[in-house]
């Protein structure tokens, strides 16, 4: 009963609000007309009796105010009260409107796109059930337990049937195969895997079904599961696929089902066409019987309850257990366990927390601008906030009104920002690093938006506190008499304060910025140690079952040499399996030195490989040092050789001649195989740009032949004509051999730097909107300062001062600002840039150059922004200033 | 004559739900009658009757209505709710609690 009577006396006061302040203006009358009564009884005239009534009555307006306030609904009243008379503020000064939503809706909108890439890689959920229940497993030496290496297949199902932490086990790994009818031929990724893979990830089929238990077991029937996206673009998505075939390196394969397109395994990595069984593959089929070869990575998914704490311990009681059983194989083997999310996300963490952080300083720069203008609004409004509290609003009321309006703005910011986010990110797509970020996951969605308008508030609160508080802290008196000048050394330092927080603060960006150019321009400015220019490359690779033996892979590769140099301008050809830049990860190849001494157990000494045809060297430029090249006489059955690298021979033949020493090393079935060095020859970067050569040997290709490799060409041609030719001569000798990856190599090593180019292009237009941010700052403080100042200059060129003088004056005020900025700000870059040392490449993260060069560029940027300004104050007319005041 | 002491925080409430609760006054006669009944011990400033009064309304303690006074205009009467009769009890409780404890005090310390 009670709730109803309080809800229908606030529905009252809020829908007749002017009913309710009529009956509470002609109650406290009455009251008034009762104590003029009591004074007229005393025998005062009627004029005299109102007056004592008021006096014994008290400040009518507050009390009034009191009474509406009990209402409890006033609030949304005076909300509604304070929007309209902030939108007014607004349309009355476009000019500033424009400049703060702009600046607000660049903090914003940069925060909200640089927070869509962080939520889509960072935080949202990995779109599997129970995502943190999956681990990731692989092996590692016991001394070395950071060379993490795969599973054999015989360790694999020890793991599996023998744990008792994971619900299920299964293996993987990743190959690329060659389909071919129904069209082009054409390399497909296929994933080679144990059918729990299925059940672990809890991947539905689209149509028909994954992979059964029976399908992985040896012997079984070749079947293939295909991606929604195969099964669309190839089979243009003909339902009666089913059960057909498709031939995959020559062999037939029948289709059992497809996986949907929203099932994204593996995160982070180019997601597979086809889906078969590892027994079925064609290279690493007949390896699930070594128990030498190490093949799979392993995905588990943890018991509901269990620990990954637990995990490992099992792990390591299982590997114990293999170690006793089969020393020959898993001696010295352990088990490493990571969270899937960990091994997907890995070293991205750190880049993109630093461009959180640094758009995180955009937007308080942003903060910053818009507070300063509204201080100088603020101060503007001195005298009618005097008034109002006068009229008897509480200082509470008027935060809320100036909060209230700091709030509008901020919105409108915010707004504006999300559509700008929403424009960045779509930009922004073709310089993210496709490796890495499932660009098709990054989207403006709620949660994004729900930042963003957390941000909007945020920033109104910083933005707006400062005003509201100047505006009621200031002496009341004071305000009314002399509204222009309130609050002026209260306002003016706040003023200082935030154009040196501003400069400081571009300065720490503007740093890190310039460093991550520099090192980019660095590295890209590197030379390699082989000429790119003119090199166009290629991907030819065989079907197992067609071209099965090193002698057919020798016999191709020499055919498509020889009908390569037959086309006029492809006189440069060669062949090499890897090239440069196409490796992961480090040099992890083992070679032992014939003759040295044996190396301890558990270590080695490693290096790249190569195995290239005899023209290579020549084609890529790289340059003989000593001894001599391969030719083409380096085939079976002559003696094998070997060309090492200038840091092979420097590291591990110190002070002695390499020429004619042997090594030994090689893949299966070459391994152990001794080979003579006869020559020696330039560094090249082979692993990254920004990673600096290591060894690396090279053998020729009869002598190791694969079962294809990458052509390189060096012509004038242009690239789709050399891709023609390369085509051509391919499909000259078997027109079901596909071609792929055809590129020239400049753009391929643009590509080996699509990272470091997306966050040096991040970062540096952070610093550049940082530099703007500064420049307006100062601009705004120092011209509204110099406006403030027209009487003082006034009275000093009256008296004598020259215009030179004036403009010194003013510019001297922000060089004074400019100063303690920068002062602030290479303390903070210094303590901030050396956690971003790892992104750097030969340049140190204090550079004494780039701090030099960015302090000299704001400090520049800082002055030329008071240039206006002080232009201005110079042409003060000391008459009409000094009459007009 | 001693000045009329201030009324102590909270007491206000007590006083106003206890001057209505035999008939409906309008605020002029509650500041009266407590003035007249605590013999002008007690004086209630009319800055801070006023938002009491109402905040007591829409609390749902009292209810107000329009009626014709002894001036001849109608005055806004206030009158106790019945939840505001069992709040007035809870308060009389709780303010002879109070008072007899503060008595003790005085007694015996």
């Amino acid at each position: 009963m009670r709730i109803v009577r309080i809800l229908k006396c606030r529905l009252d006061s809020l829908l007749h609000r002017s009913s309710a302040d009529t009956a509470l203006e002609r109650e406290i009358e009455m009251h008034i007309r009762r104590l003029t009564n009591e004074a007229l009884a005393q025998g005062m005239t009627e004029h005299e009796a109102r007056a004592i009534a008021l006096r014994e009555f008290g400040p009518v307006e507050q009390t009034k105010e009191q009474c509406r306030d009990t209402r409890r609904v006033s609030w949304i009243q005076d909300l509604a009260q304070d929007l309209r008379y902030g939108i007014r503020l607004l349309r009355e000064s476009p000019g500033f409107t424009a400049v703060s939503l702009l600046t607000l809706a660049l903090g914003i909108g940069a925060n909200t796109a640089i927070f869509s890439i962080v939520d889509a890689v960072l935080l949202r959920s990995l779109g599997y059930r129970d995502a943190n229940q999956l681990v990731l497993m692989l092996a590692a030496p016991v001394k070395r337990p950071d060379a993490l290496a795969a599973i054999s297949y015989r360790d694999f199902t020890e793991y599996r049937d023998h744990n008792h932490v994971f619900s299920y086990l299964a293996g993987n790994t990743f190959h690329d195969l060659t389909l071919t009818g129904a069209g082009e031929p054409s390399i497909v990724n296929t994933a080679d895997v144990t059918p729990e893979i299925f059940p672990l990830l809890n991947a539905y089929p689209l149509a028909g079904r994954t992979l059964l238990p029976e399908d992985g077991k040896p012997g079984a029937a070749p079947v293939v599961v295909l991606s929604e996206n195969l099964w669309r673009t190839r089979f243009g998505s003909d339902p009666r696929l089913i059960g057909q075939s498709i031939a995959l390196d020559m062999r037939s394969f029948t289709v059992v089902g497809m996986l949907p397109a929203i099932f994204r395994y593996p995160d982070g990595a180019p997601h597979p066409d086809v889906w078969i069984s590892v027994m079925q593959d064609p290279l690493f089929g007949p390896r699930t019987s070594r128990p030498d070869v190490g093949l799979l990575g392993v995905l588990g998914r943890l018991k509901p309850g269990m620990s990954l704490t637990q995990a490992q311990a099992d792990m390591n009681t299982l590997s114990a257990q293999l170690e006793k059983e089969f020393p020959a194989e898993d001696a010295g083997l352990t088990i490493r366990i990571q969270p899937y999310r960990q091994a997907v996300v890995g070293n991205l963490k750190s880049a993109l927390l630093i461009l959180l952080s640094a758009v995180g300083l955009v937007l308080l720069m942003a903060c910053a601008n818009v507070a300063n203008l509204l201080l100088s609004q603020a101060t503007g409004r001195a005298r009618e906030i005097a008034v109002r509290i006068a009229l008897g609003a509480s200082r509470a009321r008027i935060v809320r009104q100036v909060l209230t309006e700091s709030a509008l703005l901020g919105l409108l910011g915010g707004i504006t920002g999300v559509l700008l986010a929403v424009w960045a990110v779509r930009s922004l797509q073709p310089f993210l690093p496709p490796d890495v970020v499932q660009i098709s996951a990054i989207h403006i969605d709620g949660r994004v938006l729900a930042f963003a308008l957390f941000l909007s508030l945020a920033a109104a609160l910083v933005f707006g506190l400062a005003p509201a508080l100047l505006a009621t802290g200031s002496n009341l008196h004071w305000n009314i008499k002399d509204g222009d000048r309130t609050g002026e050394r209260h306002g003016r330092n706040m003023r200082n304060f935030l154009a040196v927080a501003e400069i400081s603060l571009a300065m720490v960006l503007l740093i890190a910025g310039a460093l991550l150019i520099r090192s980019f321009a660095l590295v890209t400015s590197v030379k390699p140690g082989f000429d790119p220019q003119n090199v166009t490359r290629a991907e030819v690779s065989l079907p197992q079952f067609q071209y099965s033996t090193p002698q057919q892979w020798t016999a191709f590769s020499r055919e498509l040499l020889a009908r390569l140099h037959e086309q006029p301008g492809f006189k440069d050809s060669a062949l090499a399996a890897p090239l440069p830049m196409d490796r992961q990860g480090e040099a992890t190849f083992e070679f032992r030195i014939v003759g040295s001494a044996p190396v301890a157990r558990g270590e080695s000494t490693t290096a790249d490989y190569a195995t290239v045809s005899p023209g290579y060297f020549h084609v890529m430029r790289i340059p003989l040092l000593k001894g001599r090249l391969f030719s083409e006489q380096d085939s079976p059955p002559r003696p094998n050789v070997t060309v090492i690298s200038e840091t092979l021979a420097r590291r591990y033949f110190p002070n002695q001649d390499p020429i004619g020493k042997e090594m030994r090393f090689g893949f299966p079935p070459y391994n152990n195989v001794s080979r003579q060095i006869v020559g020696v020859v330039g560094d090249i970067r082979d692993v990254a740009l920004s990673k600096k050569p290591g060894p690396i040997m090279y053998v020729p290709f009869a002598q190791a032949p694969l079962y294809g490799g990458e052509v390189v060409v060096r012509t004038s041609l242009s690239p789709s004509s050399v891709a023609a030719g390369i085509r051509a001569a391919v499909h000259a000798i078997d027109k079901n051999l596909p071609v792929t990856d055809i590129e020239t190599f400049p753009d391929a090593l643009g590509q080996s730097l699509a990272r470091e180019r997306f966050r040096t292009w991040v970062l540096g237009s952070f610093s550049a909107m940082a530099l703007v941010l500064a420049a307006v700052g100062i601009f705004g403080v120092i011209s509204y300062s110099a406006s403030q100042r027209r009487r003082e200059i006034g009275i000093r060129m009256a008296i004598g001062a020259e215009r030179s003088h004036v403009f010194r004056l003013i510019v001297g005020q922000g060089a004074k600002l400019a100063f303690s900025g920068l002062g602030i700000g290479v303390v903070f870059a210094f303590l901030v840039t050396r956690l971003m040392a790892s992104l750097l490449y030969s340049v140190s993260a204090t550079d004494p150059l780039t701090f030099g060069a960015v302090a000299v560029l704001l400090l520049a940027v800082a002055l030329s922004a008071c240039y206006i300004p002080a232009r201005r104050a110079m042409r003060v007319d000391p008459m009409v200033t000094l009459r007009h005041q | 004559m001693p000045k009329p002491s201030d009324l102590l925080q909270g007491t206000l409430d007590l006083l106003i739900l206890k001057t209505i609760a035999r008939k409906p006054l309008h605020g002029w006669g509650i500041a009266k009658r407590i003035q007249l009944l605590s013999n002008e011990a007690l004086s209630v400033g009319q800055g801070s009757l006023y938002p009491a009064l109402h905040r007591l309304e829409n609390q749902g303690w009292i209810s107000a209505e329009w009626q014709e006074s002894d001036l001849g205009r109608p005055a806004k009467f206030y009158a106790l709710t019945p939840e505001g009769r069992k709040q007035l009890e809870r308060e009389l409780k709780s303010w002879d609690r109070l008072s007899s404890a503060v008595r003790l005090l005085i007694q015996n310390a």
